[in-house]
């Protein structure tokens, strides 16, 4: 192990480096390659010029997101709906993975997982189809059960207000698998000895819980919504479009970024104008991500992402 | 230190990887470039004659796969029809064709995409309703000029009347071969005749009757939704909309994605906004009424049910559509269910018909396709060659259908196998009629073709190339204001009104009339 320089490093790492090409192979080819897109923000686009000999035509794109007076509410309604995303997804996944941690009983803890971990793997669309069944005025299962009790029935689809619970929760809902999974994997990475310290001096569960493993899970908190906040001008199109499709009634509280752009381009097609509202969703993000490692600096140096 | 030596060495491997893979990156780009400059080719040499064109036929020596993109799901018996076809197709024109079909669940999202992305195909099935004008005007098709038409169609040529040609023409050039098949393009609606002989009703042809059936059929008829829809798919309009709007008032709206319209009988085409009429307030009521009785259900604006098979299974009393379309749901429940009886329903009788301009269907040439004419020839045969044309159409007879005569057909148990996608851009006289088509429905599409009302503005396109800000906004208050308000969703229709006609007066609706108005004199005043 004598030998130095750039090439002994390189021998020396190629376990590491090996593992580390997929990551950087996959952002080069599907995040910076096409990169060059964005120029299509600025431009007319025709087939005949393609994407780099299309005219120019300066911020005419960025006018129909503007102009339409729904720019405020769609951007305020996907910022919120991520935050509240975020925060109720984290604790709840954090919750469940603290207690899959204590739970005693080995098939017990396997069970509980993969069941959770079973709505990851259902697309929005069966979702979508799932809910219309459950949420349906006339022959919807919640409706049938209210029914049944005599109790008047609720017309979801028409209510703007219930669904911002309903997303959450759907959001919730389908995340609460996946994300505990790496909780629970940072949980198992904590020091035992830690544990074994503290029940010697009588510490009780609570006790462990909130001295040893929350605090010991802040590393990773903090990475998972720095990088959670990067995308938060970005609404899931795919949860959004399947749960509340055209519904008009629903728009005032449900409508983002990603649905409203769609809705209105998709038959206009007009590449230009998607890809001003994509250059605008991504500035955003980026501003916003500059800012929290920022905040995240100042208050803890080593937790910063850069 | 010395981690941190090591660190600095993983990030420059890192930066060196990146260089050499962005590096096949710009190989990409190049490869674009390429593409872009390719793709300008075929247009500019259109402005000059075809080379291969100018000796008459084109060279076919060299046998040639056509790539045709077909919208709709892909037929069962795709492989022996095509197979069949394929060898008649040899022998004529030393060509074989392969299709791809875009399902209709997406192909709205799909059909654009394969042109921006140049994909290599040589002819797409093309519509004013499936993004003719749209991609015309974005060069996405092959100009077709008389030299290459009359040279490579002789047959289309020959019986294609002008009208058709210049119909098909966008800002004066042509980029679609049309189909050859006058119709009319009204719609009616499909009830259960069954449910009004119990309930004793008066038969169904007006808007007031119509209304009758509904309400009655809604009070009396427990889990049946009286009409349904599917109203939330993206098609702006309620779904009666063609006919107790446009055809009652008659009225012609220019494009379906904004909600401007002249009358038929205005030479002028002086244009007004429809939500701002006393006809459109009329009908919020008569559709508010409906709603409250329950006519169709709360949720219609999230329905995610085939409306036809819910009506198949009993479960949806009626629904509106073209007569074509429902003539054939007609003659499948016969087929299928005698016992239940339905009956198509013209709500509008006395009024003036449009005649579908010839761009209802068509094929269009690819802008970079490498066999222009092969192609051509293949469209020619396929819509005007009577044996290629019935396989194109029908099938494989004795499998697919059972020949009648030479002009008609009977359904087999094979017909399904070979059925439901955009074949129609071949429709001509040579199409088989089925032999079970309802006799009534015939009647009603003779009854209007004695109606049809030619007009100057009948070939307009607006072109929205300098409002396309204005059309994105328009459209997205019509989905979030006019649906639920039609459908009777919002409890004060007054307001309702009052918050469309404001939402759309800063959507840009007035930029977009004067643009659109300017447009349509011009027009006229060419004429």
């Amino acid at each position: 192990m004598n030998r130095s320089g750039f090439w002994g490093d390189v021998l020396k790492q190629r376990m590491l480096l090996l593992m580390l090409t997929p990551a950087v192979l996959f952002f080069l080819l599907f995040a910076y390659v096409p990169m060059a897109g964005i120029v299509l923000a600025f431009k007319q686009f025709n087939y005949g010029g393609g994407i780099f000999g299309s005219p120019w035509n300066g911020l005419d794109n960025f006018r129909f997101f503007f102009e339409s007076g729904n720019a405020w509410m769609v951007t305020k309604n996907t910022a919120l709906y991520n935050i509240a995303f975020i925060v109720v997804n984290n604790v709840l996944q954090i919750a469940v993975a603290i207690l899959l941690f204590e739970a005693v009983g080995k098939w017990f803890r396997k069970i509980t997982q993969t069941v959770l971990f079973l709505p990851y793997f259902i697309s929005w669309v069966v979702v979508g189809a799932i809910a219309y069944n459950l949420f349906n005025y006339d022959v919807g299962t919640i409706n049938s059960i209210l029914n049944a009790f005599g109790i008047e029935p609720i017309d979801i689809y028409n209510t703007p207000a219930y669904w911002p619970f309903i997303l959450v929760l759907v959001s919730a809902w389908k995340a609460l698998g996946y994300g505990s999974v790496m909780y629970l994997a940072a949980i198992t990475g904590i020091d035992t000895e830690m544990y074994e310290a503290a029940e010697i001096d009588g510490a009780n569960v609570f006790q462990r819980i909130f001295h040893i493993t929350v605090p010991n899970l802040y590393p990773t908190i903090i990475i998972l919504v720095l990088l959670a906040i990067g995308n938060i001008f970005r609404g899931d199109f795919g949860m959004f479009y399947n749960m509340v499709g055209n519904n008009g009634l629903l728009f005032s509280s449900t409508d983002v970024i990603d649905t409203f752009v769609f809705r209105s381009l998709t038959t206009s097609n007009e590449i230009g104008l998607s890809a001003a509202a994509g250059f605008y969703q991504s500035v955003l993000g980026f501003a916003t991500i500059l800012l929290a490692n920022y905040a995240v600096r100042k208050y803890d140096k080593d937790h910063a992402l850069f | 230190m010395q981690k941190k030596k090591s660190f600095m060495l993983l990030f420059a491997i890192i930066m060196v990887m990146a260089t050499v893979l962005s590096a096949c990156g710009g190989n990409n780009n190049g490869n674009t470039g390429t593409n872009a400059g390719a793709s300008n080719t075929p247009s500019e040499s259109n402005g000059n004659e075809q080379p291969a064109a100018n000796d008459g036929k084109a060279d076919t020596s060299e046998e040639v796969v056509l790539k045709m993109l077909l919208v709709g799901g892909k037929p069962i018996d795709y492989d022996v029809v095509f197979g069949e076809l394929n060898k008649k197709l040899k022998e004529k024109i030393n060509a074989t064709v392969e299709a791809e079909f875009l399902d209709w669940s997406d192909w709205t999202q799909k059909y654009p995409l394969k042109f921006a992305a140049n994909e290599d195909f040589d002819i797409a099935y093309t519509a004013n309703w499936a993004f003719y004008n749209d991609q015309a005007l974005k060069g996405g098709f092959l100009e077709l000029t008389e030299e290459l038409l009359s040279a490579n169609m002789p047959l289309t040529w020959k019986a294609m009347p002008e009208v058709a040609w210049n119909q098909a023409k966008v800002n004066g050039k042509l980029f679609m071969v049309p189909n050859n098949n006058p119709e009319v393009t009204d719609k009616a609606v499909l009830i259960r005749e069954d449910l009004r002989k119990k309930h004793n009703l008066e038969p169904v042809n007006s808007p007031e009757t119509f209304a009758n059936y509904v309400k009655t059929i809604a009070a009396n008829e427990k889990g049946i939704n009286a009409y349904n829809a599917k109203a939330a798919d993206g098609w702006k309009w309620h779904e009666l909309d063609q006919i107790l709007l446009e055809q009652q008032n008659e009225w012609n709206l220019v494009d379906y994605n904004i909600p401007l319209a002249y009358k038929l009988t205005d030479e002028k085409g002086q244009v007004f906004n429809v939500y701002d009429t006393p006809e459109f307030k009329q009908l919020l009521a008569y559709y508010k009424d409906l709603a409250d009785n329950n006519a169709w259900s709360k949720n219609v604006v999230s329905n995610k049910n085939d409306v036809w098979q819910d009506m198949k299974a009993g479960k949806t009393a009626s629904y509106a559509h073209n007569l074509g379309t429902l003539a054939m749901n007609l003659a499948e429940l016969r087929r299928e269910q005698p016992e239940v009886e339905l009956a198509i329903a013209d709500l509008t009788p006395d009024k003036k018909k449009i005649a579908a301009i010839s761009t209802q269907n068509g094929m269009a040439i690819h802008a970079t396709s490498k066999n222009a004419e092969r192609s051509l020839m293949l469209i020619d045969l396929l819509q005007n060659d009577k044996e290629i044309h019935d396989l194109f159409m029908n099938g494989i007879a004795g499998n697919h259908y059972e020949a009648v005569g030479d002009d008609k057909f009977n359904a087999t148990a094979g017909t399904p196998n070979f059925t439901g996608f955009s074949n129609w851009g071949a429709n001509s006289p040579l199409n088989r009629k089925d032999a079970s088509y309802p006799a009534e429905a015939d009647a009603i599409a003779n009854a209007w073709q004695e109606k049809i009302h030619n007009f100057a503005l009948e070939t307009f396109v607006f072109n929205d190339a300098n409002v396309k800000n204005e059309v994105a906004n328009v459209g997205n208050v019509m989905l979030r204001y006019a649906i639920p308000l039609e459908y009777g969703l919002i409890k004060d229709i007054d307001k309702g009104h009052a918050d469309l006609i404001e939402q759309l007066k800063a959507a840009g609706i007035e930029k977009l009339q004067q643009e659109l108005q300017t447009q349509i004199d011009a027009f006229l005043a060419n004429q």
